[in-house]
C-alpha cells in the first residue's frame, strides 16, 4: 500500500466512526467534510504547480498527472474562459494538465492565493452531495527572449461527497469520501 | 518515488500570495452561494459559515453590513433611495433568501450550432426536486432563430379554413398546407410558441449542437414586493463578483406576471 493510500485511509477512518448512523450532514460533519475537500484541493494545487514547473522532468510530470487524475471523478472536465474571450473551452482533466505542461515558456511560476471559499453542500437526485470550492491561482510565464505573461485565474472546483462502506476485519465501517469533479477556470482582473 | 513527489509537491506549492490582492478577493462575492449567505447574514468576512448556534447568525447588524455591498455600485439605474427602501423592507420584515424556496431562476446565454451555423439561445433554468435531492432543469428556451417560423398577424383576414370545411372532410388542407410559410395562420389565436419543444426536437434530430455558455444571470422574486437581478462582475476593485444589477418594486401579482413575460421574451 502506498503512502498516499495509507494517508487517505487514515483520514477516512477518522471520519468513519462519527459518520455511522447519521442520516444528514450536521454543521460538525460539514466542517469535517470541508477539511477533507480542502485537502484534496490542496493536493490538486500542488500537482498543478509541479506539472507547470519547467524543471519537472517529463517522466515525473507524467506520474504526477496520474496522481492528479485520481483525485477526480470519471469524465470530469475543465472549462476555461478568459477576459477577452467569453467562449468556454472544454478539456478533459488529462488534456488540461498536458496543455499546462506543454506551455511554451522557459520559466513558469504558479502560486496560490491564501484564500478559499467553500459552498454549502446540496444533495443530488442520486443521494450524493455536491459542493463547490473556489480558489485563486497566479500564473507567471517568461521566455528567454523576454516574452512575459501573467494572469490570475479563479478555479471553481466541484466536489462530490458520498457516504461509502467498507469491510475491515469483519466490521462494516461507513465513511465520507470526497472526489473532485468539473472545474471552471475563469481569468480574473485581479 | 511517491514519497519524493509528495516532498517536492510541498516545496512547489510553498508560494502563497497575500496583501491587497487578497483583500479584493475576500471582498468579491465569489459564488452565488456566497450571495445567499451574505444576504442572509450567515457568514463572517472571511467566508466562514455561521450556524444557528452562532451569535452573529442572521443578526440584523451583520445583514445590514452585507446588504450594503451586494449591489453593483457602478450602475446608475440603481437609485440609492430605492436600494435603501429595499434594504429596509428586507431587514424590517426579516426576509431571507432560500435556495430551495422557488421563485428564482437562472437565465443562461449559450451558443449552439444549428445546421452548422452559430446561434445564441437563452435557456431558463430552475431547481426541481427529484428523488433524493434537487437538480437544475430547463423550464423555457428562447431562440431568436425560431421566431420567424411563428410570426403571424392575427388582426388581418389572411388565410383561413372556412367554417364548413368539415363537410368536405377538410379537403382544403391540401391548399392550406401547400405553402409552409403561411401554415401558422391556421393555428388557434391562443397558441403561444414553445421554443423548448422545438429546441428538444432539433437537438434530438441532431441539427442543434451545444458549443459554449456565454453568460449567466439570475432573477429573484423571493423578496415580497420586489424583483432583483443578480449578475457576475469580473472587474478590479472590491465591488465585484455576484451583485444585484437590477432592482424593481413590484406592487402586485399582475405587475409580476408582466415582468416575468418580459424576462421570458414572451410577447
Amino acid at each position: 500500500m502506498t503512502l498516499k493510500v495509507i494517508t487517505t485511509s487514515l483520514v477516512l477512518l477518522t471520519f468513519s466512526v462519527a459518520a455511522m448512523a447519521q442520516a444528514d450532514i450536521s454543521p460538525e460533519r460539514k466542517q469535517a467534510i470541508d477539511s477533507l475537500a480542502l485537502e484534496k484541493v490542496r493536493d490538486l494545487s500542488k500537482y498543478i504547480s509541479i506539472i507547470g514547473n519547467k524543471k519537472t522532468p517529463y517522466s515525473e510530470a507524467s506520474r504526477v498527472m496520474d496522481r492528479a487524475e485520481e483525485l477526480f471523478a470519471p469524465e470530469s472536465e475543465m472549462g476555461v474562459s478568459s477576459l477577452n474571450k467569453k467562449e468556454v473551452s472544454y478539456y478533459t482533466v488529462r488534456k488540461y494538465f498536458e496543455r499546462l505542461m506543454a506551455l511554451n515558456y522557459d520559466r513558469v511560476t504558479i502560486s496560490w492565493y491564501d484564500i478559499h471559499y467553500i459552498s454549502d453542500l446540496e444533495r443530488q437526485p442520486d443521494g450524493r452531495y455536491v459542493g463547490v470550492v473556489t480558489i485563486y491561482q497566479r500564473f507567471e510565464g517568461e521566455s528567454d527572449d523576454g516574452l512575459k505573461y501573467k494572469d490570475t485565474t479563479k478555479k471553481d472546483i466541484t466536489i462530490y461527497v458520498e457516504r461509502k462502506k467498507t469491510q475491515i476485519q469483519g466490521r462494516t465501517i461507513e465513511f465520507w469520501d470526497v472526489l473532485l469533479g468539473d472545474v471552471k477556470v475563469t481569468e480574473t482582473s485581479a | 518515488m511517491l514519497f519524493a513527489i509528495i516532498i517536492f509537491a510541498h516545496s512547489a506549492s510553498g508560494q502563497i500570495i497575500g496583501g491587497e490582492d487578497e483583500s479584493k478577493l475576500y471582498a468579491d462575492t465569489k459564488q452565488v452561494n456566497q450571495f445567499f449567505r451574505r444576504f442572509n447574514g450567515e457568514e463572517d468576512e472571511k467566508g466562514e459559515r455561521y450556524y444557528a448556534r452562532d451569535k452573529q447568525y442572521r443578526s440584523p447588524k451583520l445583514r445590514k453590513k452585507y446588504l450594503g455591498i451586494l449591489f453593483d455600485s457602478q450602475n446608475p439605474n440603481l437609485k440609492s433611495e430605492q436600494v435603501t427602501q429595499f434594504a429596509k423592507d428586507v431587514l424590517d420584515n426579516n426576509q431571507l433568501l432560500n435556495f430551495h424556496g422557488g421563485n428564482w431562476f437562472s437565465e443562461v446565454q449559450a451558443t449552439f450550432t444549428m445546421n452548422g451555423v452559430e446561434q445564441t439561445f437563452t435557456l431558463f433554468m430552475e431547481l426541481e426536486k427529484h428523488l433524493q435531492g434537487t437538480r437544475w432543469v430547463i423550464s423555457k428556451v428562447y431562440g431568436q432563430v425560431f421566431d420567424p417560423y411563428f410570426q403571424r398577424d392575427t388582426t388581418k383576414v389572411g388565410k383561413f379554413l372556412h367554417p364548413l370545411s368539415h363537410e368536405l372532410a377538410f379537403m382544403n388542407f391540401r391548399k392550406a398546407f401547400s405553402n409552409p410559410d403561411s401554415v401558422s395562420q391556421f393555428a388557434v389565436k391562443r397558441f403561444r410558441p414553445d421554443h423548448l419543444s422545438v429546441f428538444l426536437y432539433e437537438m434530438k434530430k441532431g441539427n442543434l449542437k451545444f458549443k459554449s455558455v456565454e453568460s449567466m444571470k439570475f432573477h429573484f422574486f423571493q423578496v415580497k414586493g420586489w424583483y432583483f437581478e443578480l449578475s457576475d462582475f469580473n472587474r478590479p476593485g472590491n465591488n465585484a463578483g455576484w451583485l444585484i444589477s437590477n432592482l424593481v418594486k413590484v406592487n402586485n401579482e399582475q405587475e409580476q406576471a408582466i415582468l416575468k413575460k418580459f424576462l421570458y421574451y414572451e410577447k
